[in-house]
C-alpha cells in the first residue's frame, strides 16, 4: 500500500506509525448501571467514551476501534455491528441471479444524513453504537436483569479475536503460519492491539477459566487489558491487568468517567514505555476453593486436575476429577505441625542464620 | 532407498503429496527407513541441489493455481487446519512435570543440512522451548544436559525459572560442538537430577540427538532397565535418521508407545517436533500417574509500606514489592517458588489456570457445507464477510464439479465457514486457529445467552467436569 506513494515523507511516518487497534469492551450491566444513576448515566458514559474513541482515532489515520458491550447473558458487538439487515437482503439479490442495485437508504434503518460538522467516522460510530445499543436493551428481558455479573470472558475473547485477525491482515502470510506455530515471543505486532473495560459489575466466578483463557492469550499477543472500574468488585480485572501489564484505574468518582480515560488510558502500548503510568500497588491473587467457594490463601491442589480445596477433601478423594489423592507429609496437617516446631527452632537461631548470610555477603564488594 | 532431506520435501510435489507426507510424521519409520550416513553426505555435497537452493515452504511458493489465474489457498488453509486438528478428548495429562532437555553437543551438530547449522538451530529452538515449556506449564520444573566430548554436560539444573536456563543456554551459542556423544551418560546424569523428582509429578527427558551413534561407557540396556524401573520417559527427536537404540529407548520408557522417537524432515518440522514436547504428557498407566495433595499458598502482591524497600528472602536483593509466604510470612520477590523458609509451595492460581485447558480442551470445530452456509454472512467473532453461497440453481452442476477438486484438501471447508458444534455459531478460519491454539475459548459460546449455554458448556467452564466432556468429545473424533 505504501509504496503506491512513493514520496519519502510518506514512508517514514508509515513506519513509525503502526496502527493501534482500541476495543473498548462496555459493561452494560442495567442493575449495575441504574445504581450508578446519580452520579453518572449510561448516556453520559457512552457519550463520554465516543469522546475518547474519537481521540483515539484523531491519533493516527490508520487507528482502528472496536466496541464491544459485555451484557447480562452475552456479549454483543456494538461497534462494528453484526450487520443484520443485509443477511435478510441476500436473498433477494439471489432471486435473480444477479446483484440488484440498492441505494443505501433504501434500507430498513437508513442513516441520518451526514453532518457538515462532523467527521463521518466519528458519525459512523456513534450512530452504530446508538443503534446496537437499543436494540440490545430493547431484547434484555425482566429476567436478566436480576443477574449481577456479565458476560467479560465472551466479551474479551471477542475483542482479541478481531485484533488477531487486524494484525493477521497487516502481517505477510508467512508470519501468520508461524504464528500458529506458538512461537516468536519476542516479536513485535504488526499492530497494537490493547482493550479497554469499562467495568460496573461484580467478577463471575464461574467464568474464571474462560476469563483467564482469554487473559494469556492477550498476554500472548501482546494485547494490554486496561480496566476502569467505576463500581463492583473486579477481582479478575485486577489480575487481567496485572497479567497483562495493562493499567487498573479505581475510579472513586465515576461522574469524571471522561477525565479518567483521556488522562489514564489514553496512551497506546507503545507511548506507554516512556510515561509514568498509574500503577497498582497491591494485586488480590488469593483464590476461591473449588469446595465451598471461600477466598483462600493456603490451599490443597489436587496434582491431577489442579483443583483447589481448602481442605482436604473426604476420604481424600478429589470432588473434581474422583482420582483418590495422597494425603502425603506434605498436604495433611499432623504432617505440617512437626514442621513448624522446626521452623520454630530456626526462628530462635534466626539471629544466626542472618549473620552468616551477612557474613557470606560483605567480602564480595 | 536412503532418502533424506534433501530430496524429500521436493519442488514440485503437489499439495496432496505434501499432505501426506506431513501426516505420516508420527511414524517416522514408515516415511523414512532407516539410511546410513555417509551416502546421505554424499549426496548433499555432490549430487542435485543444495538444501538452501530448495524451497522449504512448499505451501507457500507452489500454490497451485486455478484455470482463471486465481490461487487456490486450500492448501494452505488444509495445513493450518491440519496443525489444530488434533484430539480433543480430555486425558489425564501430568501437570507438573520434571523434565530434563538433552542437546547433542557432539561433532554430528556441526553439520549445515539444517541452516545455519544443526547446532545454532537446536539452541535457538531450545530457547524458544524454554519460553514455551514455562508458558504453558508454569508449575513444572526443567533441566538442561548436553553430550559433547562422550561425556554429559550440566547446562542448567533443575529449576522454574526461564530466564536462568536461557542465560546459561546463551553461554553455549559461541562454543562449537565437538566429540562424540553418549547416550549413557547423559541418561545417567537425567537419572540422577530426576532421582529427587517428587512422585506427584512426571519424570521426562527430551533428547534432540543429531549423531548415529553413541559411545557408551557400558550397557546402555542396563540404563534402560533403570529409567523403566524409576517411571523416568524419555523422548527423543532425531536430526539425521532413525537409530535403533533410540526406538528401543523410547518405546521402552513409554510403555510400549513408539510415537515419542520422531526424525525431523526440515527446520519446521524439527520445530514442530520440539515444540509439541511443551504439551503436558498423558498419563498411560496407574504407576505413571501418582496423584497426591499438595499444600500450597497463593499470596497476594504488596507493596512494603511507606515506599520503603526490604529484602526478599530468595534472592536477598531489595525490593518494592513482592509476595508474602501465607505460612510464615516471608518475603519473595517472584513466583513460582518455595518458601525459603517453611518450604511451602507458593504459587499465583493464574499459573494454575493457565493449565486448565490442556485438562478440558477446546472442541474442534466442523466445516459447514455450502447448503447450511446461508444463514452467516460474517464471521461471528471478527466481523469479516464470509464469500457468498453459490446461486441455488447452479449449485448442483457446481457441486459435481467441484467435489473431486476439493476433496484432497481434507480439513477445509467449502465454504470458508466453521462452526462450533454447541452453539453453531460460524467462524473464519483465523478464528479457528486463534481459538484453537491461543484462546481455548469458543468466542460463540462465551458469548451467547447463558440459559443456552448452561447445559453444554463447551468445556472451558469453571465446573465442567471431565465426565459430561468427555463423553461429548468421544464423539468428535
Amino acid at each position: 500500500m505504501d509504496a503506491v506513494d512513493v514520496s519519502e515523507h510518506y514512508e517514514v511516518t508509515a513506519a513509525d506509525n503502526s496502527p493501534s487497534l482500541l476495543s473498548i469492551v462496555l459493561d452494560t450491566n442495567p442493575r449495575a448501571w441504574a445504581a450508578l444513576d446519580s452520579s453518572l448515566s449510561l448516556a453520559q458514559a457512552i457519550s463520554n467514551i465516543l469522546v475518547f474513541v474519537n481521540a483515539h482515532l484523531a491519533f493516527s489515520n490508520a487507528n482502528q476501534v472496536a466496541v464491544i458491550a459485555a451484557h447480562v447473558n452475552r456479549a454483543v458487538w456494538l461497534y462494528p455491528a453484526l450487520q443484520r439487515t443485509p443477511s435478510s437482503t441476500a436473498p433477494t439479490k439471489d432471486s435473480s441471479g444477479d446483484v440488484q442495485m440498492q441505494d443505501a437508504s433504501s434500507e430498513a434503518n437508513p442513516p441520518p444524513p451526514p453532518s457538515a460538522n462532523k467527521y463521518p467516522q466519528f458519525a459512523q460510530i456513534e450512530s452504530s453504537v446508538f443503534s446496537s445499543l437499543q436494540t440490545l436493551m430493547a431484547e434484555t428481558t425482566v429476567q436478566d436483569l436480576d443477574q449481577l455479573t456479565t458476560q467479560l470472558s465472551g466479551a474479551l475473547t471477542l475483542a482479541l479475536c478481531r485484533i488477531n485477525k487486524a494484525a493477521q491482515a497487516l502481517s505477510s502470510s508467512d508470519t501468520t503460519l508461524s504464528n500458529a506455530a506458538p512461537v516468536n515471543a519476542t516479536a513485535p505486532p504488526p499492530v497494537k492491539g490493547r482493550i479497554v473495560v469499562i467495568s460496573v459489575s461484580d467478577s463471575d466466578p464461574s467464568q474464571y477459566i474462560p476469563t483467564m483463557n482469554a487473559v494469556f492469550a492477550a498476554a500472548h499477543n501482546q494485547v494490554a487489558i486496561d480496566t476502569i472500574a467505576l463500581a463492583g468488585d473486579s477481582t479478575f480485572l485486577q489480575q487481567a491487568c496485572f497479567n497483562t501489564n495493562g493499567i487498573f484505574l479505581k475510579a472513586a468518582n465515576p461522574r469524571g468517567l471522561l477525565t479518567y480515560l483521556m488522562f489514564g488510558l489514553i496512551p497506546d502500548t507503545e507511548a506507554r514505555a516512556s510515561l509514568i503510568t498509574p500503577t497498582h500497588d497491591t494485586v488480590d491473587f488469593r483464590t476461591a476453593c473449588f469446595c465451598h467457594g471461600r477466598v483462600v490463601d493456603t490451599g490443597y491442589v489436587c496434582s491431577v486436575c489442579l483443583s483447589i480445596f481448602c481442605s482436604p477433601p473426604e476420604n481424600a478423594e478429589c470432588l473434581t476429577c474422583g482420582t483418590v489423592l495422597a494425603l502425603g507429609n506434605y498436604g495433611a496437617k499432623p504432617a505440617v505441625l512437626p514442621r513448624k516446631k522446626k521452623k520454630k527452632k530456626k526462628i530462635a537461631n534466626g539471629s544466626g542464620r542472618e549473620e552468616t548470610g551477612s557474613a557470606t555477603g560483605t567480602p564480595r564488594p | 532407498m536412503a532418502d533424506s532431506d534433501g530430496e524429500f520435501v521436493a519442488d514440485d510435489m503437489s499439495d496432496d503429496d505434501i499432505m501426506d507426507h506431513t501426516v505420516t510424521d508420527g511414524d517416522p519409520s514408515a516415511a523414512r527407513p532407516k539410511g546410513p550416513k555417509p551416502p546421505r553426505k554424499k549426496r548433499d555435497r555432490n549430487g542435485g541441489s543444495k538444501a538452501w537452493e530448495q524451497s522449504r515452504r512448499t505451501w507457500e511458493t507452489d500454490l497451485p493455481e486455478e484455470s482463471d489465474g486465481m490461487l487456490n489457498l486450500a492448501g494452505y488453509e488444509a495445513e493450518r487446519r491440519r496443525r489444530l486438528l488434533r484430539d480433543t478428548t480430555p486425558l489425564q495429562r501430568g501437570i507438573i512435570r520434571h523434565l530434563v532437555l538433552v542437546l547433542d553437543m557432539s561433532f554430528a551438530m556441526a553439520e549445515k543440512d539444517l541452516l545455519p547449522t544443526r547446532y545454532r538451530l537446536a539452541l535457538s529452538y531450545a530457547a524458544a522451548f524454554v519460553r514455551e515449556y514455562f508458558e504453558q506449564n508454569p508449575i513444572s520444573q526443567l533441566a538442561i544436559v548436553g553430550m559433547r566430548d562422550g561425556v554429559a554436560l550440566r547446562v542448567s539444573d533443575m529449576g522454574g525459572n526461564p530466564a536462568e536456563h536461557l542465560e546459561r543456554l546463551r553461554e553455549y551459542e559461541g562454543q562449537d560442538p565437538s566429540g562424540n556423544p553418549s547416550l549413557q551418560n547423559a541418561l545417567e546424569m537425567c537419572r540422577g537430577a530426576l532421582f529427587h523428582a517428587p512422585s506427584h509429578g512426571t519424570r521426562e527427558v527430551l533428547i534432540i540427538y543429531g549423531a548415529l551413534l553413541s559411545s557408551d561407557p557400558g550397557d546402555i540396556h542396563d540404563t534402560i532397565n533403570n529409567l523403566v524401573a524409576e517411571r523416568i520417559r524419555v523422548s527423543v527427536v532425531g536430526l539425521s535418521a532413525q537409530v535403533a537404540i533410540c526406538a528401543e529407548l523410547c518405546s521402552r520408557t513409554n510403555v510400549g508407545d513408539d510415537s515419542q522417537y520422531n526424525v525431523a524432515m526440515d527446520e519446521t518440522h524439527f520445530k514442530e517436533l520440539f515444540l509439541a514436547l511443551t504439551t503436558p504428557p498423558v498419563n498411560r498407566t496407574k504407576e505413571q500417574s501418582t496423584s497426591s495433595l499438595l499444600m500450597m499458598g497463593f499470596p497476594s502482591r504488596t507493596l512494603a509500606p511507606g515506599g520503603t524497600t526490604s529484602y526478599c528472602a530468595c534472592h536477598s536483593q531489595p525490593c518494592r514489592e513482592g509476595y508474602l509466604c501465607t505460612r510464615c510470612g516471608v518475603k519473595v520477590c517472584r513466583l513460582p517458588s518455595e518458601c525459603p523458609a517453611c518450604g511451602l509451595t507458593l504459587i499465583l492460581s493464574t499459573h494454575l489456570a493457565r493449565s486448565y485447558h490442556h485438562l478440558f480442551p477446546l472442541r474442534n470445530w466442523v466445516e459447514v457445507p455450502w447448503s447450511e452456509a446461508a444463514r452467516s454472512s460474517a464471521c461471528f467473532s471478527c466481523q469479516s464477510p464470509f464469500p457468498e453461497p453459490p446461486p441455488p440453481k447452479a449449485n448442483k452442476e457446481k457441486g459435481k464439479d467441484e467435489a473431486p477438486a476439493k476433496a484432497p484438501a481434507k480439513g477445509v471447508s467449502e465454504s470458508g465457514r466453521y462452526k462450533c458444534q454447541v452453539c453453531d455459531s460460524h467462524f473464519c478460519i483465523d478464528c479457528d486457529v486463534f481459538a484453537h491454539m491461543v484462546v481455548h475459548n469458543c468466542p460463540g459460546c462465551q458469548s451467547r445467552p447463558q440459559a443456552a449455554a448452561a447445559p453444554v458448556t463447551d468445556g472451558v467452564e469453571a465446573n465442567g467436569n471431565g465426565h459430561t466432556n468427555g463423553g461429548m468429545m468421544a464423539i468428535d473424533g
